[in-house]
């Protein structure tokens, strides 16, 4: 019974939306949740360091990513460099001695004022075009952060990050800092919920859809681009934030390059367009399916008594981020989100099979 | 301004248009009264549409001058006209299609909602938002009411019939409560009940709502049943205007529509 639709009465506009109508929905988010909050007492410590946190933390990249080419149908090759300036900035700011509540702001505030220029350019181009120039602007920011040694402190630098604190509780050791990812990953993932329920998610979808039908209900298409951008882009900083104190624990410049914007290009692509779950879902599979396959490729090279270089090991998730980007884009373009949703579909009807949607 | 027209709703002077070296608008100038249904006429490729885009700001006339309410809105942006209580819909649907006919609705709201539709506000949506939505929800449901589209409500817009999608995009207007609201053959492609339902939506919408209306309409048995008075186009042109009937029978009117030789025989007849 927890399955079915039937039965739920509304009895307020406020009850209606909620985010999860459906009672399994909410046992589900539960279960999830309170496995995430005991997580650090129930599996061992090298999984917690080496899947659960990683999958927190990009996840949060691939959200912020997908309010902008899920929400406002902004395609953007360069989340990578915005992750970057907040990663640096926030870095640089604590080692000043400022609070790192306040950095972790100021590197989403920073991020958030270029990532507005990126911003500008998708008000003039569109589709390919705003692709390459997001793509250019990855490539510059590369250069600048390599090259301004007041930034990276050297082409081969790398910035250890000092020992912060977070209203007065320490960041350190693997329990506080998964908690603390836990939490920041909490936030931008309730937000993204948000987004699908008010004004804001509707007028990002609206220029998404049809921009002179936004403007003529009264949404203007430059401001909501800009803010799209703006919004995604201080999520991206503050991401970057995380990332480098939670899990990195040092900053160079080669972390942030282009392959880090097509792994989370291909997250959201493959987790759906627009989808809070499918940010996970793609997360996780882009993440985890290179390790497994290398592995086994490995397993497999060694079985046949096989030797692989390891240049060609470190293709395959390339190679493999390429197949699941095309496969996905001709096979399911709303991503693993849609399938889950189809299965959901299924049981919610079971055995009505006529009334599924 | 000129004197006694501080009280029109819309007010074009001497408005020209052209697209290279068509001269699509050639110098129309009107005014709209308040509570008007004010009707505009005339035969394909006469530049109907093409006023209705320069009066909601998607083109820019070369000459000539819109004021909206006293307020010159000739070079504003359509969002900003929006702002200014102008509601319009299109002659080809533009209803965003992968949303509900509810999120189509409450998008109408959006010039309501001020910084209740920001970022800020989603973020605190249990204490913010929440309520912008809510109130905005009950002036949606009732409009939903109003115009008979509780069956379809969740559905995607996509997926219902044409004549239900124009319903829909004529609620999204009027969901913006708008002081004048322009339609662009809202009745394109109805049967007879379809066209009566969307008629007595717009009387409605003036009584109820005091709203004054532009609207473009090619079924004359409807421009002359409801409408005050009406602008007769041909290419670009205003040949006649006044109350419908008076307009529609003006000799240069049945030749615009039916060509030179027929409108001598029609005259001919009718003598
Ligand atoms: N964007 C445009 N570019 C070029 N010509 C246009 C454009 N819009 C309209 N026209 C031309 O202006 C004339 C009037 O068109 P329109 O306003 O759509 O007429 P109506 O709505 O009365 O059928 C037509 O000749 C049309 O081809
Ligand atoms: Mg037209």
């Amino acid at each position: 019974m927890l399955y079915r639709r039937a039965g739920i009465r509304h009895t307020s506009y406020r009850h209606e939306r909620m985010l999860w109508p459906l009672p399994f929905d909410r046992y589900l988010v539960g279960t999830i949740a309170a496995f995430l909050i005991v997580a650090p007492f129930l599996i061992d410590r090298l999984y917690l360091v080496a899947y659960l946190l990683p999958w927190l933390i990009w996840s949060m990249a691939a959200l912020g990513l997908n309010l902008l080419m899920g929400g406002a149908g902004q395609i953007h090759l360069g989340y990578g460099a915005v992750m970057a300036i907040g990663a640096y900035s926030s870095v640089h700011l604590v080692r000043a001695g400022v609070p790192f509540e306040i950095a972790m702001i100021a590197g989403g505030l920073a991020s958030a004022m270029i990532g507005v220029i990126f911003g500008f350019a998708a008000l003039r181009v569109k589709t390919l075009y705003l692709a390459m120039s997001t793509l250019a602007m990855q490539y510059i920011v590369d250069f600048v952060i390599a090259h301004v040694p007041a930034i990276s402190g050297g082409t081969q630098a790398t910035i250890q990050v000092p020992p912060v604190r977070f209203l007065g509780l320490r960041i350190e050791g693997d329990i506080a800092t998964y908690y603390f990812a836990l939490a920041v990953c909490t936030v931008v993932t309730l937000f993204m919920l948000n987004v699908h329920r008010t004004g804001f998610g509707r007028a990002l979808a609206a220029v998404r859809e049809k921009d002179y039908a936004a403007e003529v209900i009264g949404v203007s298409t430059f401001k909501y681009k800009l803010l799209a951008f703006w919004t995604s882009s201080f999520i991206g900083g503050v991401v970057g934030a995380v990332l480098v104190v939670c899990y990195l624990r040092s900053v160079s410049p080669d972390q942030f390059h282009i392959d880090l914007s097509v792994q989370i290009v291909a997250m959201v692509i493959v987790g759906g367009l627009g989808s809070v779950l499918g940010s996970f879902f793609g997360a996780a599979l882009i993440l985890f399916t290179p390790i497994v396959l290398n592995n086994l490729v490995a397993s497999i090279a060694a079985g046949a008594g096989l030797s692989l270089s390891s240049d060609l090991r470190a293709h395959i998730p390339l190679m493999l981020y390429g197949a699941l980007i095309v496969g996905f884009l001709v096979l399911e373009p709303l991503g693993l989100a849609k399938i889950y949703d189809n299965v959901r579909n299924y049981f919610l009807v079971w055995p009505f099979r006529y009334a599924r949607k | 301004m000129t004197e006694g027209s501080a009280s029109a709703v819309l007010e074009c002077r001497d408005i020209e248009l052209s697209f290279g070296g068509l001269r699509a608008l050639k110098g129309l100038s009107f005014d709209i009264m308040p509570g008007e249904i004010f009707g505009l006429v005339g035969p394909n490729g006469s530049g109907k549409t093409s006023l209705v885009n320069v009066v909601t700001g998607f083109y820019r006339p070369q000459r000539g001058s819109v004021a909206i309410f006293g307020a010159d809105t000739t070079r504003m942006r359509p969002h900003r006209i929006a702002a200014h209580g102008v509601a319009r819909t299109f002659q080809n649907l533009a209803l965003f299609r992968g949303m509900t006919v509810l999120d189509n609705i409450l998008l109408g709201r959006h010039v309501h909602m001020g910084v209740g539709s920001g970022a800020l506000a989603t973020l605190f949506y249990w204490v913010w938002a929440a309520r912008h939505e809510v109130a905005h929800r009950r002036a949606v449901e009732e409009l939903i009411d109003f115009m008979q589209l509780q069956d379809i409500r969740d559905e995607p817009v996509e997926v219902i019939p044409l004549g239900l999608q124009k319903r829909v995009e004529l609620a999204r207007a009027l969901a913006a409560d708008p002081r004048l609201l322009i339609l662009d053959e809202p009745m394109a492609g109805m049967n007879k009940e379809e066209k009566e339902y969307i008629a007595r939506f717009i009387l409605d919408a003036r009584e109820e709502r005091n709203t004054t209306v532009l609207m473009i309409e090619h079924h004359m048995d409807v421009v002359t049943s409801i409408c005050d008075r009406v602008m007769v186009l041909s290419y670009g042109e205003n040949i006649a205007q006044g109350k419908p009937l008076e307009a529609i029978s003006e000799p240069r009117v049945i030749q615009a529509y039916l060509g030179e030789r027929a409108a001598k025989r029609h005259v001919g007849a009718a003598a």
